[in-house]
């Protein structure tokens, strides 16, 4: 089966994070961008539905500056991805979920495709639009959350679960259709040595991204301001666990008034 | 202009390293070192990342690495524990007299099936009675028709008691001293190899270390390295290839020394504010971090040398000499930043004292590492 990936670089989750001198955006200088828990497990949920399916491809796209988009392309080949595609943003360009499936729309349509796989949201700005989207503009269905996809090629649709509030749902759907995964229930695997060097020399289709128009309806980021530090931390000395727990419960009673 | 930046290439390989000395062996570095424990399981993952032939070319199995990019490398994995990765490399020092020494015949034989699968192999240079001196080596190595007899002991041998491959130096002829050393590959299999059991080491004690015993083991000649007489100047340029990732092995652990020392200083308070903000703990921290720069620079340059065709004999030295001491000074500095806690043995940075110390010691000790530095140094006046 011919499968597609969309995945966005985001903040390495270690990276300390700084807001830009303009106050409206983030300050990337010194920031690394890594492909990250959702589309981590998208790319791997792609890599198993290849190996489950002798003959299948997967090609990974993605839209970004250069160069920390070309950066988890590369990474994604280097996982095990065949094809890899770039929609390269000029530099300074960061748009918004709706207006990034605008942007991939047309490298995902001239892609063969069975099955479209994203992250069901984003690793950074955490919106989660980016798959309904781009599954409107192909005029496709989208599911979201996802875990444990797998192809039946005797009656050609996929079966999947569905993590929702307290349990899974089982679903089937027909191909072609849009896929968001869940996080990290696949347990994504590392790339080796020989196949990052390897993945340094492969081709990257590069595709020039297309502004769209300004009435598309995009939103923009106004404001980024520092969580104001936490206060009121408070330490219980004690020699022994009972005095520890009687002074506790104190405090909870007479001071938070947790309970009479 | 010279440059520091790295090549995304560099940046992934290391990311790769950070990754897997963070998740694979810094949760298990304090307990493989207070039990002792050998960490196969932990050596096999990195064998299947590709992380440990690193110096073997891909034509063979191996990773195919230059010294810059192995050096990335090795620091990643010594933050995390230095011992572990004493043991993930031994097999690089062990191979390398195969690749400078090897006919194409015998690398496509040894180095093919032994990459092809998790091995590990050792390198067996020191005897009893001396390891520096290496040129007084009393292993025999008896010429009998078309196969040498191999009849002596080794000791402080990396791995050997879990390694399938040795690469042993013996003499054909004692008194002919440095001249008589010839190299040989041995497998584990062969009669009469009797690894010793596992040494209690001060630190590094992730790793195997054991003497080997050879008792009148037959080596067909095919597998002598080079001819007779050659293998003291075989260990020599092997040295030379794999002392400058000692010093990345030492920058790593002091690096986890200074990251220690700074992040505890923010966090402990005396006298009513954090000891960081105290002038005496700030002095100590600029020293250790210009010791963990130096270090870094001097093992990037070395392995730079190295990687333009150089031999980077004194390079190579100044890097393993300064880093390695440089991680003890380090990590002794840390220990005192911590206090009492440091000396501790729940804290993490007495292990990363004792594991420095090794780096002053093994692939050449740093006073025989002085003497090749004056020597070089010396040769530019004479």
């Amino acid at each position: 089966m011919e499968i597609v990936v969309c995945v966005k670089p985001v903040p390495d989750a270690e990276t300390r994070l700084r807001i830009g001198a303009d106050g409206s955006t983030m300050d990337i200088e010194a920031v690394k961008f890594v492909l990250a828990g959702y589309d981590e497990s998208a790319v791997e949920q792609a890599l198993l539905l290849k190996e489950a399916n002798p003959g299948s491809k997967v090609h990974v796209i993605s839209a970004g500056p250069a160069p920390r988009t070309e950066e988890v392309l590369r990474a994604s080949l280097a996982l095990g991805c065949d094809l890899a595609t770039w929609v390269e943003l000029p530099a300074g360009v960061s748009p918004d979920p709706i207006a990034t499936a605008r942007a991939v729309v047309r490298a995902v349509s001239a892609a063969p495709h069975d099955l479209v796989l994203c992250g069901k949201q984003a690793g950074d700005d955490e919106a989660g639009l980016f798959a309904g989207a781009l599954a409107e503009l192909l005029s496709i269905p989208d599911f979201s959350a996802v875990l444990d996809l797998r192809w039946d090629p005797g009656t050609s649709r996929l079966r999947f679960q569905r993590s929702v509030e307290g349990g899974l749902e089982k679903w089937e759907a027909p191909t072609p259709c849009v896929v968001a995964l869940q996080q990290a229930w696949n347990d994504p695997r590392t790339a080796k040595l020989p196949a990052i060097l390897k993945s340094r020399k492969l081709p990257i289709t590069k595709v020039a991204f297309e502004a769209p128009p300004a009435s598309s309806g995009t939103t923009r980021s106004t404001k980024f301001e520092l969580p104001p530090p936490r206060t009121g931390a408070k330490l219980i000395e004690f020699k022994t666990p009972e005095e520890a727990a009687q002074k506790l419960v104190k405090i909870l009673k007479e001071e938070a008034k947790v309970f009479p | 202009m010279p440059d520091f930046a790295l090549t995304p290439e560099q940046e992934s390989l290391r990311d790769l390293a950070r990754k897997f000395a963070r998740t694979e062996m810094a949760p298990h570095a304090a307990e493989c070192d207070r039990t002792p424990r050998f960490p196969e399981e932990i050596y096999r993952k990195a064998f299947d990342l590709g992380l440990m032939n690193l110096n073997v070319p891909a034509e063979f199995g191996g990773s195919g690495l230059g010294s810059f990019d192995q050096c990335l490398i090795v620091e990643e994995l010594a933050y995390a524990c230095g011992g572990m990765t004493t043991s993930i490399i031994a097999n690089c020092l062990a191979l390398e007299p195969i690749l400078l020494g090897g006919t194409a015949e015998q690398k496509l034989r040894f180095l093919a099936p032994f990459c092809a699968e998790y091995h590990l192999a050792s390198f067996a240079l020191t005897e009893p009675s001396g390891g520096s001196d290496a040129g007084s080596m009393r292993t025999l190595a008896r010429r009998e028709g078309d196969h040498y007899v191999l009849s002596g002991e080794k000791c402080f041998i990396t791995n050997a008691p879990h390694a399938s491959l040795y690469t042993v130096f013996a003499t054909v002829d004692p008194s002919l001293r440095h001249k008589g050393v010839t190299a040989f590959v041995v497998p584990r299999s062969a009669k009469g190899v009797l690894p010793g059991k596992d040494e209690e080491k001060m630190g590094h004690r992730a790793s195997s270390t054991s003497t080997i015993r050879f008792e009148d083991v037959s080596v067909p000649a095919t597998d002598r390295l080079g001819a007779e007489g050659e293998g003291f100047s075989l260990a020599m340029r092997t040295l030379d290839q794999t002392r400058t990732p000692i010093g990345a092995l030492a920058t790593g652990i002091a690096q986890a020394a200074l990251d220690h020392a700074a992040g505890y200083s923010l966090k402990r308070q005396t006298f009513g504010k954090p000891i960081s903000e105290h002038q005496a703990i700030q002095i100590k921290l600029a020293n250790m971090v210009q010791a963990v720069h130096a270090a870094r620079l001097l093992t990037w340059h070395a392995a730079w040398t190295i990687d333009r065709g150089q031999k980077g004999t004194l390079e190579s030295s100044i890097a393993k000499c300064y880093a390695s001491d440089a991680a003890l000074h380090v990590a002794d500095e840390a220990i005192q930043t911590f206090g009492g806690y440091g000396y501790m043995k729940e804290y993490p940075v007495e292990k990363l004292l004792r594991d420095a110390k090794l780096t002053q010691i093994y692939e050449g000790a740093n006073e025989i590492q002085r003497t090749v530095i004056a020597r070089e140094l010396l040769r530019g006046y004479a």
